[in-house]
């Protein structure tokens, strides 16, 4: 029935189809212009940050091919950010970042680890505690638990930054998916072996799961680097000042130099981009699998 | 060559000397309190969880139902904040802005999400290259990307350029009541859209290439294909970048405080700023904490929706 309905209306498709249909010369010419349109801030953004300042908005009328390319480019804006609290706080986002990764996926992965190879009751609670800590999302509720660190003398310390990043329920879970495909039959070797629980996670379960590690230890980095509300709330002042937020204060200043401006959004940007290629198929992988299951 | 066979050699032997053994020894050993051991295990992110994500909801919650007066005394007022909330005018325009908001930019940030996926997956020319430059600023943290803009909106900054070029008039983008939110949601797509691409173009190559052969024998235009085949076949993923999306959208915050601070005239008022101001600008607290447990809600709400989608199609 289907099958002669289409055979009837095929001509007619045909026809439309000639007509409506994006030739492979097309489709490349559309995703070219709008790929283009994409980089062109990013590319803006760059080409600004190596030139001075002042030249920033010479080139803008008319446009012309000077407002996107340099002949003199010059590294002057770069340098000129190790001079500022910039270049302090985009260190400052770089420390509490890494000590989030690194720590962050110990607490994560032994909770995954706690979830997967063993059975025992409340699992289901345990397990509903964490997508539930993954529901609320983390923002929303920057300004209660702010609320609460000035309780506990944390604002303005590394450690009341941090300590938010470390327990990242989507990071648990990615885990989890992981761990449960770790054959049994390995395990049981291996404690015949003699390992104990914790030989076992560390033997076992680590070596075999590098993929879901780096994808989750992404998940940790780019939740630290991008955040602007919690350092917002938290470290205010210059010694513990994060990067966003430094340049978004930069930003509302009187007499801007868009030239270190620039340079340092092109570092800010660089970091993650970098990381982010780098690990591209890990991160696509952790992107699919906290997505799709 | 060899590998293969020394492989195929060592596995067996290996299955050997594990499967005898099971039955008998691990009832023995390291079983004897399993909820003991994987709690010890659990116990640390447990900790934090519940600290740092739940507790402080709790918290909003509690602190929502009292009122703090000048003089120092703290009074429980049951739903009073609340109510206040509701009947005041700023409350209700940051509602509205956040609800237009959310109605305009989600909807259009999948679409264009899913016609990008559906473009970048087809055989073309170059077609890696131009998808990884509509991916490339995901990396821009949203706080870059809105002083970026902020530069690129200026009166004499590129986006007026550009008009320029196209005969068009300038534009104040920023600064009108009209075009400030607007202008914001442009910024927030240029780092969302690839992102949410990611997923479909996942859920695209799943696709077995057969059935479009199957359908371009049929004589199905590329357009029909689209509709009938493509779109149906990634609603799953469709419908959890919706979400995920719709959930983001709803706790925009950097490109408000830095950019328009809520204006022009409460034009970008949106709630995870007006709680901001309200919590910090005007002191109150308690009725902030009202705020947070209503955008809250409204996330549950949301994703709650999504499992409900998602399980009646199974």
């Amino acid at each position: 029935m289907t099958a002669s309905l289409a055979t009837s209306q095929a001509p007619a498709g045909r026809r439309r189809s000639t007509r409506r249909r994006l030739g492979p010369v097309g489709t490349s010419v559309l995703g070219a212009v709008i790929g283009l349109a994409f980089l062109i801030p990013l590319w803006w953004t760059v080409v600004n940050s190596l030139r001075p300042g002042d030249e920033t908005f010479r080139y803008l009328n008319p446009l012309e091919w000077r407002t996107f390319f340099t002949l003199t480019p010059t590294l002057d804006n770069y340098f000129a950010l190790l001079d500022t609290d910039l270049g302090r706080a985009i260190l400052n986002s770089l420390f509490i970042s890494l000590v989030t990764v690194v720590v962050g996926l110990v607490i994560c992965a032994t909770a995954a680890y706690g979830l997967s190879a063993f059975k025992f009751r409340g699992q289901g609670l345990v397990f509903s505690v964490i997508i539930l800590s993954f529901l609320i999302p983390f923002d929303a509720i920057a300004i209660p638990l702010a609320d609460m660190f000035r309780d506990w003398n944390l604002q303005n310390t590394f450690f009341g930054l941090i300590l938010p990043g470390l327990g990242n329920g989507m990071a648990i879970f990615l885990l989890r998916t992981f761990f449960l495909a770790i054959p049994e039959e390995l395990v049981e070797a291996a404690r015949l072996d003699g390992l104990g629980p914790w030989g076992v996670f560390r033997r076992i379960y680590l070596p075999l799961s590098v993929p879901a590690l780096i994808g989750a230890g992404l998940m940790l980095f780019l939740f630290q680097w991008q955040a602007y509300v919690w350092p917002l709330l938290m470290g205010t002042d210059r010694d513990h000042v994060v990067g966003p937020v430094a340049l978004s204060n930069l930003q509302g200043q009187f007499a801007v130099d868009y030239g270190v401006l620039f340079a340092a959004s092109v570092i800010l940007i660089l970091i993650p981009l970098a990381i982010i290629i780098g690990f591209q198929r890990y991160f696509i992988q952790s992107v699919s699998t906290t997505g799709l299951k | 060559m060899t590998t293969p066979t020394t492989r195929a050699g060592a596995d067996p032997r290996a299955r050997r000397a594990v499967r005898p053994a099971p039955p008998a020894r691990p009832t023995r050993r390291g079983r004897r309190h399993p909820a003991l051991i994987a709690l010890a295990f659990l116990a640390p992110a447990l900790i934090a969880l519940l600290v740092l994500r739940l507790a402080p909801a709790a918290v909003a919650l509690w602190d929502s139902l009292f009122r703090t007066s000048l003089l120092g005394g703290t009074q429980f007022v049951a739903l009073g904040n609340y109510f206040e909330l509701f009947g005041n005018p700023d409350f209700q325009n940051a509602l509205l802005v956040t609800l237009v908001f959310t109605i305009l930019i989600n909807p259009l940030q999948v679409a264009t999400a899913f016609l990008l996926a559906v473009l970048y997956t087809r055989k073309a020319a170059g077609s890696k290259i131009w998808r990884s430059l509509v991916i490339l600023p995901i990396a821009v943290p949203p706080a870059v990307s809105a002083v970026i803009w902020s530069v690129i909106y200026r009166p004499d900054g590129l986006a007026n350029a550009f008009l320029d070029l196209l005969g068009l008039p300038a534009q104040p983008f920023l600064t009108s009541p009209q075009q400030a939110l607007a202008s914001i949601m442009v910024l927030l797509s240029w780092i969302g859209v690839g992102y949410w691409m990611m997923f479909l173009i996942a859920g695209i190559n799943d696709i077995p290439r057969s059935y479009y052969e199957a359908a371009s024998l049929d004589g199905a235009s590329a357009w029909r294909q689209l509709w009938t085949i493509t779109f149906p076949l990634v609603r799953r993923p469709l419908a959890f970048v919706l979400v995920a999306d719709t959930v983001s959208n709803l706790l925009v915050f950097a490109p408000v405080q830095i950019l328009t601070k809520g204006g022009p005239e409460g034009s970008t008022n949106l709630l995870m700023y007006d709680i901001f101001t309200r919590a910090y600008t005007l002191g109150d607290l308690n009725t902030a904490q009202a705020e947070v447990v209503i955008l809250v809600l409204i996330t549950l709400v949301i994703v709650a929706l999504q499992f409900r989608l998602l399980r009646s199609e199974d």
